[in-house]
């Protein structure tokens, strides 16, 4: 029994959830599970936890529907959602930290040459500023720039103490801009960034 | 993020830019590094298609199970202010789903309370507005001032807390016995609770109703008296038997006592007296033979 | 496959998972069950007998809710007339009352996880999973949020099976689960039990012959308060072999007739005359001829 697909848009979707539409709490699901589940998984290396925060995700989006204004997208309403109930998550979780999944080397070794210039990066300024951090200082980066915590969350993610998040970002932001200005040095052509910041 | 308003369809990126196929799927199994995650991330957050062809690429029995977990918690009833009012007294939130199944803790029975306290009190000082005062005399020591409160409020009291253990006022009954969780202590939650939410209405009317100024207080002790002997005495007979002959050792005494116009001795220091020595001793039978109490099923 | 009882025999295995001996039990003055031996093992059992028969005490007392007046019980090894053992086969129980009731104001999962919650499961996600579970198995996901009283029979009955599978139970004691399913929910409901996980001990109860016959690899027939047979529904009939025969008039010797679907007489008795067509019996015909045979004394 295949459902009518839902033609609605999300902020539509929202209004509706926060009517009572179960149905359209159903069809969000659909829509935003999959890559919520996935990126929550990159900052939390438990499978359970990232489950449990997706549900909470959802029920929060059930119950507090109305929150939703109206004035910014939908994923990323979602995703202040879910990274704070993974943050709740990971709190709950009895002395384990769960450092985000990051690979050791940092190695980009299975995306071809043409996926990566696709991605725009490789020969980006800030890319390769990015790619010169250390894993700690990005990871803090991360949490805080890309993912919108307070540094007070984002130790409770990367399973460090709150002055060492802020600490770690101030390093961060003075290697990138050593790193951006070394490469404005060296190479003045100028380049198509891909990489926004928010 | 640039926080943008959705109306329609979302826009698709300015540079008409989508991730390659390639780099979704090492995205979704977590092999790509973290500068192309964040460009990836970043991207998906405004591209609907992209996000669209995420769900490919993951484990969609891991996301069905979720889904039904989502949708089975947002199915199950649960108002804000209880389970907030819940938390706040350190109650777990399963504590609470049991009181709900209770019938009268919910607002239908309690209504049905104020509504018959209501009643009471407006006889009361109907009563009283209408009889004639003699110096020095209390207007309510008119027996029909206060007669009625007197019989029925404890009655009420003693009603609702029955519903957590009669079986004919709890559908849920048989399932509730065959079930692992402590009877006992499902039964002192809910009528400990009853008897909490049946005082409350019981108390304010009886700060209504013009009496003397001690007559909220002592309504407790025959109400609590009434329930003791309830529990003890379904110990030994039927729950229904046990709330009637409860009842009737009120009501009984109380219409004795206004029929010779002294009803208020039922709450005074003697009556009060006799309601200690009752409620204390229906509660140590009640701790003795709490093994009894465990519900039986009466076929 | 578990071993079969017949009434008097002795031959039951130890590790027989439920076993009952000399239950008796009155209300009154009537005996609801008379001196009943039973054993079961894992997989369906069915109890078969007419209203009154003493089907719904038996299960109640297997259920834990109802007490006997003699008799022993042993269910997994537990004693039920032990507190503490009668809560340790709770824990193992899943349980369908004959009416089983609801407040007025529940949900069908409202109501689902108030039972989830005495059945001591108490994190709030597990109550989920389960709810959600038990949903699925019995095809109502998405009733979730629809008030009970809004329901038909049919749906308010596999709700009621639905709750009684809450907690995966080692034990399923079910008074009359088909009453007011129709043919194809009944169908459904014997895929649901044969498809069950961890092969449950199950136990259900039944006065329509041809439940038995769908749905239960043993039958108990329940009569006046006693076990009047105890086998394979095949054994069952195979009572009535010679004993059941065709014709196209009534015939005044037998013990019962009424018209089949052939639009012939069929004729249950003691001997068929002679020349008449005798027809293979089925599951309610060694039924019948034992209820008569039972109702004779």
């Amino acid at each position: 029994m295949t459902p009518h697909p839902d033609v609605r848009d999300d902020a539509v979707l929202l209004r509706a959830v926060a009517r009572g539409d179960e149905d359209a709490l159903a069809t969000l699901y659909d829509r935003h599970a999959a890559w919520l589940t996935i990126r929550l998984s990159r900052r939390c290396g438990r499978p359970d936890v990232v489950d449990h925060a997706v549900q909470d995700t959802f029920l929060a989006v059930w119950r507090d529907a109305r929150a939703y204004r109206g004035d910014g997208s939908v994923p990323a309403f979602i995703w202040g959602i879910g990274i704070r109930r993974l943050i709740d998550g990971i709190r709950r979780e009895s002395a384990t930290t769960h450092p985000p999944r990051m690979r050791a080397a940092d190695a980009d070794v299975v995306v071809s040459a043409e996926d990566q210039v696709l991605v725009g990066l490789e020969h980006g300024d800030l890319g390769q500023a990015l790619a010169q951090l250390s894993p700690e200082l990005r990871a803090a980066l991360e949490a805080t720039v890309l993912d919108g915590l307070t540094c007070a969350e984002a130790g409770v993610l990367l399973g460090i103490a709150e002055g060492t998040v802020k600490s770690r970002c101030s390093r961060a932001r003075i290697a990138l801009r050593a790193a951006l200005a070394e490469q404005t040095r060296s190479a003045p052509t100028p380049r198509r960034q891909a990489w926004e910041s928010p | 993020m640039t926080p943008e308003l959705f109306d329609g369809p979302e826009p698709a990126p300015s540079a008409g830019w989508h991730a390659p196929v390639t780099v979704l799927a090492s995205y979704a199994a977590g092999d790509l590094g973290n500068t192309y995650v964040w460009s990836i991330e970043a991207h998906l957050s405004d591209c609907a298609l992209c996000r669209g062809q995420l769900s490919v690429h993951t484990d969609n029995e891991r996301l069905a199970r979720n889904r039904s977990v989502v949708l089975a918690m947002a199915a199950i009833p649960g108002a804000r202010w209880p389970r907030r009012l819940a938390r706040r007294l350190g109650l777990p939130d399963h504590v609470l789903v049991l009181l709900s199944a209770t019938s009268s803790l919910r607002r239908s029975w309690l209504l049905s309370v104020v509504a018959v306290l209501g009643v009471v009190t407006g006889e009361s000082l109907l009563v009283h507005a209408l009889w004639p005062h003699h110096a020095g005399i209390a207007a309510y020591s008119e027996p029909a001032v206060l007669a009625p409160l007197l019989l029925v409020g404890p009655l009420l009291v003693l009603v609702g807390v029955a519903a957590a253990f009669v079986p004919s006022l709890d559908p849920g009954y048989r399932l509730a016995v065959a079930a692992p969780f402590s009877s006992l202590t499902l039964l002192l939650v809910r009528a400990v609770s009853a008897l909490t939410a049946a005082l409350i209405p019981l108390a304010c009317a009886a700060v209504v109703v013009p009496g003397p100024r001690w007559l909220p207080a002592a309504l407790l002790l025959p109400s609590l008296a009434l329930c003791a002997f309830a529990l003890a005495a379904a110990t030994v007979v039927g729950p229904t038997a046990a709330v009637v002959t409860s009842g009737a050792m009120w009501a009984l005494p109380v219409a004795w006592l206004t029929v010779t116009q002294s009803p208020l001795e039922s709450v005074e220091a003697h009556g009060q007296s006799l309601c200690a020595v009752v409620a204390v001793a229906a509660v140590a039978v009640v701790f003795a033979r709490r093994d009894r109490l465990e519900m039986r099923w009466a076929s | 496959m578990g071993e079969l009882i017949v009434n008097g025999s002795t031959s039951a295995r130890d590790e027989a998972a439920v076993r009952v001996g000399g239950l008796s039990r009155r209300y009154g003055e009537i005996r609801a069950l008379d001196a009943v031996d039973l054993t079961l093992d894992r997989g369906i059992t069915g109890l078969l007998g007419p209203n009154g028969a003493g089907k719904t005490t038996l299960l109640s007392i297997l259920a834990t809710v109802n007490e006997p007046d003699a008799g022993d019980i042993k269910i997994f090894g537990l004693n039920p007339k032990i507190h503490a053992e009668r809560v340790q086969i709770r824990r193992q129980l899943g349980f369908l009352p004959q009416e089983l009731g609801y407040h007025r104001h529940f949900t069908v999962a409202g109501f689902l996880d108030y039972v989830a919650i005495l059945k001591e499961i108490v994190d709030r996600r597990r109550r989920a999973e389960e709810v959600a579970r038990v949903l699925a198995t019995v095809g109502m996901e998405g009733f979730g949020r629809r008030r009970i009283r809004t329901l038909s029979g049919g749906f308010r009955q596999r709700l009621a099976i639905a709750q009684s599978l809450l907690g995966s139970p080692e034990l399923l004691v079910l008074d009359e689960p088909t009453a007011g399913l129709d043919t194809e929910q009944r169908l459904r409901f014997r895929e649901l039990l044969s498809n069950l996980p961890g092969d449950p001990v199950i136990v259900l109860s039944t006065h329509q012959a041809d439940d038995i016959a769908a749905i239960c690899p043993r039958v108990v027939v329940v009569l006046d308060g006693r076990i009047a047979f105890a086998g394979t529904p095949t054994a069952l009939a195979d009572t009535a072999a010679g004993h059941v025969w065709t014709a196209t008039q009534r015939d005044e010797r037998a013990h019962m007739s009424w018209r089949d679907g052939d639009n012939q007489w069929r004729h249950i008795g003691d001997l068929p005359p002679t020349g008449s067509v005798t027809a293979t019996p089925t599951v309610e015909d060694g039924y019948l001829l034992l209820s008569h045979a039972g109702g004779k004394r």
